[in-house]
């Protein structure tokens, strides 16, 4: 992976009749990294994909995707050249077949990979001469996806990849974007509501809620800075507020007192010794844990 | 590609529209004799009609101008089956396009394409245009071939001329439906408003300017030259510059378009 940037936005901003889709997002994917972008319905990511492919237009701020200017006409269409798009929806010409929709996008993409052609209609078993609207759900967004991976694109981007899938076929598809990924240097930029998903494969996060990045980075750099701090009491877990900065959040449960936290646990460990717990365990967190730690905590 | 899949969304809608015309076109021809025989019964039926009124009038018209065989055709083929078919083909064929299809979804997948808009609705339009000439074109040449089978003689030229006409004078209402389809995202407030325009267009026109040579039906039509032989080059030049202008605001509309 390397220092450029794949995807760059800077202080992007997008409103819809009076309401803000986008407020301010600075995004970073670097180039040959998976980055999943997660974040609740209507939290930004399907606008952040069409501006960054020339679908819509900001209302101000600055977009860049493979050092193009997203916003231009013409750097638009040649964004469009090197990356390939899944919609959420997996829409496609229903009016024609397998077989014809397949090569109409072919036509477009000098870059277009027969071999992953090939490859990818027999591990998807798609019917050639089967119409796009007599597909399942399932067939529909594996063709979606055969057409964006065979594109010979630099940058996928993928607006929730396995919807529709079933779990086994589903992670077919992921271990097949992972080894697309590796074979082809190709970025990967895909949205889920799937955290395990993202989990497993992502190399990058980025959290949007309510229009702006809240948490971004590399997963491991995320679960390093983030713990769960975990103290049992012999009584009713108490009351207490912590002045160690990076808290993020306290549960208390009966005897059971949680504690995330973003900057270290020592200081919170220390600082919650002094209430007298019969155990303390630090434990790693899960993308999970992050991704709820941070919509609940911008909603707080 | 983009041909292709042009084609593929407007096929049937030509290829219906290419069999009804051809159906009509030898419908027109193999009517004539029975016309003929019946035409000099209904001569002394129209004497005493009112020429004062509107209807009077036309009734007259029409006895008039299927006196001969050239203006039997004229009248029946030309001004009447092929000019109202081709309008309604026209705007059949402008509705649709990308606005259309963000109700489906498949906007956003013909988005995803490395193709400008402009590009988009260029193809589009000029697939559909391509279409509506062979339409006017294809049609129109029955009646000079058609007629010796009747023992009669049509011009090849003056049905050259008329689908002419009929093509450049009725790309309004091509634009037109083009231009609604990129307002409204539905197929049928496209079509139902232009369909609307032609038919008032339709009535009030020959009422209004009457042999005004910068009419739009006039221009399609082609009246003057069944007449006089002169082409009726105002109305053929306004028609064009009133599509051009349609389809530019189009192409504006479609630019600004967000899926």
């Amino acid at each position: 992976m390397s220092d450029a940037l794949a995807i760059e936005t800077i202080d992007l901003r997008k409103r819809y009749d009076g309401t803000d889709a986008l407020c301010g997002l600075d995004l970073r994917v670097p180039q040959g990294s998976i980055a999943g972008f997660l974040g609740r319905n209507g939290a930004g990511k399907t606008t952040t994909m069409k501006i960054l492919l020339g679908m819509a237009k900001p209302t101000s701020g600055v977009a860049r995707v493979l050092g193009l200017d997203a916003t231009r006409g013409d750097a638009s269409v040649e964004i469009r050249r090197r990356a390939g798009f899944v919609s959420e929806e997996k829409d496609l010409y229903d009016y024609m077949t397998v077989d014809e929709i397949v090569r109409f996008t072919a036509a477009f993409f000098p870059t277009w990979r027969r071999d992953l052609e090939a490859r990818y209609r027999r591990a998807f078993a798609l019917t050639s001469d089967a119409r796009v609207k007599t597909l399942s759900r399932g067939a529909r967004s594996k063709l979606a996806l055969l057409l964006a991976l065979c594109r010979g694109a630099e940058l996928l981007l993928l607006d929730e990849p396995t919807a529709g899938l079933d779990p086994a076929a589903a992670h077919d598809v992921l271990q097949r974007l992972v080894s697309h990924a590796a074979a082809d240097g190709v970025t990967i930029f895909f949205s889920s509501h799937q955290l395990a998903e993202v989990d497993q494969i992502a190399d990058h996060v980025a959290i949007v809620d309510r229009g702006r990045i809240a948490v971004a980075g590399a997963l491991d750099e995320l679960r390093e800075q983030h713990r769960r701090v975990q103290f049992v009491f012999d009584g009713a877990a108490p009351a207490a507020s912590f002045r160690s900065t990076g808290v993020t959040r306290v549960d208390r449960e009966g005897r059971v007192m949680t504690v995330l936290c973003r900057d270290g646990a020592e200081s919170i460990v220390a600082e919650a010794r002094a209430l007298g717990p019969v155990s303390v365990d630090v434990m790693p967190v899960t993308l999970q844990d992050i991704f709820l730690d941070t919509v609940t905590a911008e909603e707080e | 590609m983009l041909w292709y899949k042009s084609w593929l969304e407007t096929r049937w809608r030509f290829l219906i529209g290419f069999a009804l015309l051809l159906m009509m076109a030898c419908s027109s021809v193999a009517s004539y004799p029975r016309v003929a025989r019946l035409l000099p019964d209904a001569l002394p039926l129209v004497r005493d009609v009112d020429t004062t009124s509107v209807v009077g009038r036309q009734i007259l018209r029409a006895i008039d101008a299927q006196s001969t065989y050239r203006g039997f055709v004229w009248w029946q083929w030309v001004q009447d089956n092929l000019s109202h078919t081709w309008t309604l083909l026209a705007i059949l064929l402008g509705t649709g396009g990308l606005l259309a299809q963000t109700r489906g979804g498949a906007a956003i997948f013909t988005l995803s394409l490395p193709v400008s808009r402009g590009d988009l609705l260029r193809t589009r339009a000029t697939t559909a245009l391509a279409e509506l000439f062979v339409l006017a074109l294809v049609p129109s040449l029955l009646p000079p071939l058609l007629s010796p089978l009747i023992g009669q003689h049509y011009s090849l030229v003056d049905a050259l001329v008329h689908a002419l006409c009929v093509f450049v004078g009725g790309t309004v209402f091509f634009s037109l439906a083009t231009l609604l389809s990129t307002v409204f995202s539905d197929l049928w407030r496209p079509a139902l408003l232009a369909c609307v325009v032609a038919v008032a267009l339709f009535l009030v026109e020959p009422v209004l300017l009457g042999d005004a040579p910068y009419g739009i039906v006039g221009a399609m039509t082609a009246e003057a030259y069944f007449r006089s032989g002169a082409l009726p080059w105002p109305g053929l030049v306004v028609s064009a510059a009133a599509s051009v202008a349609m389809l530019y605001a189009a192409a504006l509309n479609i630019n600004q378009l967000e899926v």
